[in-house]
């Protein structure tokens, strides 16, 4: 039972000033083994704050990160699953299904989670599933003024994943599950 | 040890507590003095009221290596004697009566449970009510207490997303394994989370919350395994049989937590637990060895249920609580010894709670070594008034018997005394907390 937190396009300082205080009282330390993040922190305190959250920490290079050295993309091995983190802003036609999938073949993922366009989609295909977690402090994006905070929980358990998806919408926190099973052997 | 060696100022008056002149062995039954301080002299007899015989004490390897302070006894570890053995084969013969006579065992098992025939995790069991006396219930009783267990660890080790799983699968057998695969294309389904039921829920009825909350207590039960008995090769070290052991114990007492949740888990339970699943684990009837695990936990919630009010800390100061306790242990060194309570506690200043906490609370298992206690157990659990007026008896008997020390020390002395508890011979020191007893009822 492995919880990993994906969120980014936080956009801190620029476009948003903090995460949204619901969202901040439910992510205390010492729940969450691996933190997960798309990009576009922007600033270096928001990387200490993620910090706080789990000594694992993951990010990639949104356009707009003050800090150079990030990895445009990244892999990592959770359980019986292989994810993928990259920003998104480099896949264009920003946010659409087959390129992602392209990327998602080629750093061979079950999981691949980017951003860049501050919606939440989920979108399942036949190489895996692609997650975008959304803004988590709602900031507006290239695309949209039109935002809601939004990050994403996944526990990964053996096979199986469930993923959490909490919204602000209208100051409320809603969350929603989502559940998929990666069939064994699955070499693609 | 020879007897002989024994100083003679050692064999006077000051360990009956009273006027020497009381013959004391009329009023004893007749096995008593065979626990009797074992090695005074014969010739130096004026209040030896104890018959100077070579005791047959039931004494460890442990015990018998007990080096000999200026007030110590020797323990004489004469492995097998008569008596010994003649113990050992009543209490094998109660044992395999059909209905077994409670009030004879108790009182055979009050003088100790002899080592030799491995009888005593069957003893214990029946003491602590966990075997019913009649003898053919006992298979179906232990298959029912098992299983009951059996469940408890199925239901209560799981983390919530299993839960959460099993939950699901139970609302909908329709779906397909309730998940759906990698395979085909297009936006994945949502489903509303209910009730707050979320791995971040801050809800107090939430599965994952509670999870995270046992989770403290569960680190704490796993650092108090780790060093409990550090000494021993059956609790700790490398081994895989020391590591199941360790797992055993956690399991047992992350299990009480759960169950109890008005107490939980408090530093302590691990001692207490110690003792009872070494016993158990060291049956020699291999079926009931391998379900120790099982069987430990019945009786320590049995055992605990007559302490438990000692490790809760909102009755500290109520009647049931540990301080009323101390102060019973007080009234009675004081009913028994008003020179040395006197001097213990309105002379020298030491408060019973610097070293009766730790006596009363762990049931004397941090004050002795680990074979000794087992035989000072045998007596708590067997005697018909009760584990913690027994207690507390041998409390006092361990005060009065280094009175000489205690009288002629200062604070800091007496309270290194006692938090250091000097080993001595434990059957004689049984033997005072008895004597105790019956000259209160007198």
């Amino acid at each position: 039972m492995v919880l990993v937190l994906a969120l980014g396009d936080l956009h801190i300082p620029h476009r948003a000033a903090d995460l949204p205080e619901k969202f901040k009282s439910m992510l205390v330390p010492g729940k969450i083994q691996h933190v997960i993040c798309t990009g576009n922190l922007c600033i270096k305190e928001v990387h200490d704050y993620l910090k706080t959250l789990c000594p694992d920490l993951h990010i990639t290079r949104g356009e707009y990160d003050e800090e150079a050295r990030y990895p445009e993309t990244k892999t990592l091995m959770i359980g019986q699953f292989k994810l993928g983190l990259c920003h998104g802003h480099q896949i264009i036609p920003w946010g659409d299904l087959d390129s992602l999938a392209m990327l998602q073949r080629q750093l061979d993922v079950d999981i691949l989670v980017t951003g860049h366009t501050h919606q939440f989609t989920a979108y399942k295909h036949e190489a895996g599933v692609v997650i975008n977690p959304g803004s988590a402090t709602g900031a507006y994006s290239s695309i949209t003024y039109d935002v809601n905070p939004s990050f994403v929980l996944m526990d990964i358990d053996a096979l199986r994943v469930v993923v959490y998806v909490y919204e602000l919408i209208d100051g409320e926190v809603k969350v929603d599950k989502i559940d998929f099973k990666k069939t064994t052997q699955n070499a693609n | 040890m020879a007897k002989n060696e024994v100083p003679d100022w050692l064999n006077n008056s000051l360990w009956s507590c009273r006027t020497p002149q009381q013959p004391l062995t009329p009023s004893i039954e007749s096995e008593d003095t065979n626990r009797s301080s074992v090695n005074l002299p014969v010739p130096m007899p004026p209040p030896a009221v104890i018959r100077a015989e070579p005791r047959p004490e039931i004494v460890s390897p442990l015990n018998s290596s007990s080096n000999l302070h200026s007030d110590d006894e020797n323990g004489s570890a004469t492995i097998s004697s008569t008596e010994d053995i003649s113990r050992q084969d009543q209490l094998s013969q109660e044992l395999s009566r059909k209905i077994i006579d409670m009030v004879e065992v108790r009182r055979l098992a009050s003088q100790g449970v002899p080592d030799g025939a491995g009888i005593r995790a069957t003893v214990w069991k029946l003491l602590l009510g966990y075997l019913p006396t009649e003898r053919a219930l006992w298979p179906t009783e232990l298959a029912k207490k098992r299983s009951q267990y059996k469940q408890f660890k199925e239901e209560l080790l799981m983390n919530p997303s299993e839960i959460a799983r099993r939950l699901e699968k139970s609302a909908t057998l329709e779906n397909d394994g309730t998940g759906t695969d990698i395979e085909g294309k297009g936006v994945l389904s949502r489903s509303e989370v209910t009730q707050g039921e979320h791995p971040l829920s801050l809800g107090k009825s939430s599965i994952w919350n509670q999870f995270f909350q046992d989770t403290e207590i569960i680190e704490q039960i796993d650092r108090d395994v780790k060093r409990t008995h550090p000494d021993l090769h059956f609790f700790s070290g490398d081994t895989p049989f020391a590591k199941s052991n360790q797992d055993a114990l956690r399991i047992i007492l992350i299990i009480f937590a759960k169950l109890n949740p008005g107490i939980r888990y408090v530093q302590g339970m691990n001692e207490i637990l110690a003792p009872l699943f070494y016993v158990f684990r060291n049956d020699p009837n291999e079926e009931d060895a391998a379900n120790a695990e099982a069987d430990t936990f019945f009786c320590f919630v049995e055992l605990l249920s007559e302490f438990r009010d000692h490790f809760c800390q909102q009755l500290d100061n109520s009647v049931v609580g540990i301080r009323s306790t101390i102060t019973r242990l007080s009234q009675l060194l004081k009913e028994h010894d008003e020179e040395l309570w006197r001097h213990l506690e309105v002379t020298t200043n030491v408060n019973p709670q610097f070293y009766a906490f730790r006596w009363i609370t762990l049931l004397l298992t941090q004050e002795f070594n680990f074979a000794d206690s087992h035989f000072i157990w045998d007596t708590l659990l067997s005697d018909p008034e009760g584990p913690q007026e027994t207690l507390l008896r041998i409390c006092c008997a361990m005060l009065i018997i280094v009175r000489r020390r205690l009288l002629a020390g200062d604070f800091t002395s007496n309270l290194k005394l006692l938090q250091n508890y000097p080993s001595t011979n434990i059957s004689h020191l049984l033997y005072v907390a008895n004597k105790l007893r019956v000259k209160s009822a007198g």
